[in-house]
């Protein structure tokens, strides 16, 4: 039997407490001191990111090779119930610690040109380091209560990013509706953390861990035993609550990786500056919920994992479809971004935990770098705006032709998009790969109804490269439709590619998505993060366990490998090849697209709506919450504050009458002693005459009478 | 002289005095009648001190009792007057400042 404090026990002190404590501190401190800077916030909070990059490429290279190093000291604690903090250092944190703070820095910089005339730009900063702080505390705490408040944190700064342009009403709108969205997500989350205490009571994940492996499943009940201050502690709890934290956990997840039926916010939070969307909602943010996985992935059993797993493929399918319509450049790759991310979450739930975390790496980098060219578009036709002149930066309408005018913003985002597209030679192609393998590997061992999860991730390949080769084929080729639309426009400077600020992390990034920054191989299995990060194994209960991907024959993922490499590049180049034949400069679609208002037919409507998702909610469970609040309003009113009401002209009445008793009952008893004391007076005061011989005469008397006592 | 008649005659000196200092709305007739008083007391110790015919106490002790008298005669015709010129009357019935 184990003892649960020496589990949780706290370690040796270890140097290393100082680097976690700087690179949390740092970022902190760009949040509180940038604030109050002018002109040179935006370069202060660069310089100091910059600092905590190197701080993290120094203990990434420090660390590489160590299985993991964990801190753990007492929090606090309450009665004998002891709370833990504790910081794991391990491969995963430190791939997370590096390209957190690489894209946060390369955003930084960006935004050093993008954000130069917004005179809020010393706030933009400090939410930045805000941000950055509480993303760092998600990867470096290993508690998941800590990891909760982090995630909170992160929560906030993002809607605080979101609505950073507060004036515009649908920028604040968009951050409310993403808080909501999280704040449900968030409740899934409380959940698991309220079932997982209530079984082990501790929130340290190394000891969550350990407990699990120990506990077991007897007569349908899980069962967790163990020591705490020396008294045997024997849980018991029906074994579907097991499967319950698994899933309540996830909903957090969900929430903030931005999962069905929670994705609605993301495409919304595009309202915010375009490198917050780089950096938060397609790079890390919502990563955090991949991340978060991964942490709680060994404690997730069989059917949490199956849960995991549909939603992920139905977001990637959905999301992806809702991508090969939309007019904004912005909101593309919002919905890319979610159906990545669905691909992140359902390699989860297949197992592949390497593989999920793996393109949540590759992603990040091709996807900041997406939105970085993006951002370097929308500025520089930002530029163009002028008295006579107003349209929108995002609408790929006004787009066109930009190879032209912006060759080096065309290469990047030509790189990042292959990389999304998932061709060869570009990362996004091996971990996107080695998610579809795992997939159908799993599938095959499952069977039965999975076969609709493959199904839908591999139409998800075709329609990803679809909509990506729409877009560059709108966005880069054929003439510049801006003059046509609006002819004022014609007469102005013409169009001119972004300064160093803007080509450099864009650079950087592209050449982040290039496969061979991982191995100069065509397989995920060859990289060095294989390497680094391999699939554990799931410690639940065996009877509630899922099959461990390793544990299935090899021969299965040789002889698949090769097919689905086939496939997956065949259905992305036909996604190429339909794009080019419909979006081509002159083509069917590509012509009539300058004076497109929304698509037609029923594919096309389902796309753009993104499934009737929004009016699903807004028709349907909107409703629903506006009627109940309605019936609540009025029970309020009527009944709650009738009852209240009551009690108020009750305690009026009863007031008046203890006024009566006060006024004649009370008062009159005083009346009585005044007036009697009154009347004494009255009576005694005539001995008092002033007449000195009346004194004299009263005196004499007494004499006279102590005479007659004393001597009688 | 028997002892007898001059207390007697000390009693009704006293009484006399007691009647002036009582009935008498002139303060200075208080006064006289305070004076008859402290008189019918020295009559009282001169008759006394005839049992004392060594030390003769009582008769020092009158001769103190008129000095004193003297010394507050003084003081209290001083006052009447003050309350004189204060109130403008000599009355006691109308100075009448301590009623209550």
């Amino acid at each position: 039997m184990i003892d649960l404090n020496d589990i949780i026990s706290t370690t040796e002190f270890n140097p290393l407490i100082y680097w976690i404590i700087a690179l949390m501190a740092i970022p902190l401190l760009s949040f509180f001191t940038t604030t109050f800077l002018k002109k040179i916030a935006p370069v202060w909070a660069t310089l100091l990111l910059g600092i905590n990059l190197s701080i993290s490429i120094y203990l990434a290279s420090q660390y590489w090779d160590t299985t993991g190093v964990s801190i753990r000291g007492n929090w606090f604690s309450i009665g004998d119930t002891q709370l833990t903090y504790s910081f794991l250092i391990d491969q995963l944190a430190l791939i997370m610690l590096v390209v957190v703070n690489f894209i946060s820095v390369l955003v930084h910089f960006f935004s050093m040109e993008y954000m130069r005339h917004d005179e809020n730009k010393s706030r933009y900063f400090g939410l930045l380091g805000l941000f950055t702080f509480s993303m760092l505390g998600i990867i470096l705490f290993y508690d998941l209560l800590f990891i909760f408040i982090f995630w909170e944190l992160v929560g906030l700064s993002s809607f605080l990013l979101i609505g950073f342009w507060f004036e515009k009403k649908s920028a604040s709108l968009a951050a409310n509706k993403a808080f909501i969205m999280n704040r449900i997500g968030d409740l899934g989350f409380i959940t698991g953390l309220m079932i997982l205490y209530s079984q082990f009571q501790t929130f340290d994940l190394e000891g969550i861990k350990s407990l699990t492996v120990l506990s077991s499943i007897e007569d349908e009940n899980w069962v967790a035993e163990y020591f705490k201050n020396g008294e045997l502690v024997r849980n018991s709890l029906d074994g579907r609550w097991l499967s319950a934290a698994g899933i309540a956990l996830f909903c957090g997840a969900v929430g903030k990786s931005a999962q069905f039926p929670l994705q609605v916010w993301l495409p919304d939070a595009m309202e915010g500056p375009t490198p917050v969307s780089a950096l938060i909602h397609a790079a890390t943010m919502v990563a955090a919920g991949v991340f978060m996985i991964a942490r709680i992935f060994v404690i997730l059993d069989a059917q949490a994992l199956e849960v995991v797993a549909v939603v992920g493929a139905i977001t990637a399918f959905m999301a992806a479809v809702a991508a090969f319509s939309q007019f904004d450049i912005k909101k593309v790759l919002a919905y890319s971004t979610i159906s990545q991310l669905g691909y992140m979450v359902l390699a989860m739930g297949v197992g592949a935990y390497t593989a999920g975390l793996f393109h949540l790496v590759t992603h990040a980098m091709f996807k900041a770098g997406l939105f970085l060219s993006a951002g370097t578009i929308i500025h520089q036709l930002h530029q163009l705006e002028g008295k006579d002149v107003n349209f929108d930066p995002q609408d790929m309408r006004v787009m066109g032709g930009l190879r032209k005018y912006m060759p080096v913003t065309f290469i990047c985002f030509m790189i990042c998009a292959l990389a999304l597209a998932g061709l060869p030679g570009f990362s996004g192609f091996l971990s996107k790969d080695a998610i579809l393998l795992n997939t159908a590997v799993w599938i095959d061992e499952k069977g039965g109804g999975f076969y609709f999860i493959e199904v839908l991730a591999f139409a998800t390949v075709l329609i990803t490269a679809f909509y990506t080769f729409r877009m560059i084929f709108l966005v880069f080729t054929g003439d510049f439709r801006l003059p046509k639309l609006i002819p004022a426009s014609a007469t102005l400077k013409p169009l001119q590619e972004g300064n160093v600020f803007l080509k450099l992390p864009m650079v950087l990034l592209a050449i982040g998505s290039l496969s061979i920054i991982f191995g100069f191989t065509m397989k995920a299995e060859n990289t060095w993060f294989y390497q680094l990060i391999q699939d554990p194994i799931f410690l639940v209960p065996e009877s509630y366990a899922a099959f461990n991907l390793m544990d299935l024959p090899h021969e299965w993922f040789e002889n698949l490998h090769s097919q689905v490499v086939v496939i997956s590049i065949g259905l992305a180049l036909s996604g190429l090849v339909i794009a080019y034949f419909l979006f081509k400069p002159g083509a069917k679609f590509s012509a009539s697209f300058a004076e497109k208002r929304e698509p037609i037919g029923l594919v096309g409507q389902i796309s753009f709506y993104h499934w009737y998702q929004n009016a699903l909610y807004e028709k349907v469970i909107l409703k629903f919450i506006i009627w109940k609040a309605r019936r609540i309003a009025w029970f309020d009113r009527v009944i709650l504050d009738g009852f209240i009401n009551f009690i108020a002209k009750f305690q009026v009445v009863f007031a008046h009458l203890i006024a009566w008793f006060d006024r004649n009952i009370i008062d009159g008893f005083v009346h009585l002693t005044t007036y009697t004391t009154g009347r004494v007076g009255q009576l005694t005061r005539s001995v008092q005459s002033g007449n000195v011989q009346a004194y004299i005469m009263a005196a004499l008397a007494f004499l006279i009478l102590m005479l007659i006592w004393l001597l009688f | 002289m028997p002892l007898n008649t001059i207390l007697l005659l000390g009693a009704a000196l006293f009484c006399i005095g007691l009647a002036v200092v009582v009935t008498r709305k002139n303060a200075i007739a208080v006064l006289i009648g305070i004076e008859l008083m402290l008189n019918a007391a020295n009559l009282n110790l001169v008759a006394f001190s005839r049992f004392d015919a060594v030390e003769l106490q009582g008769q020092v002790f009158a001769l103190f009792v008129i000095t004193v008298a003297a010394a507050e005669a003084a003081v209290a015709l001083a006052i009447v007057i003050k309350v004189y010129q204060h109130f403008q009357t000599a009355n006691l019935d109308k100075i009448n400042e301590l009623k209550g």
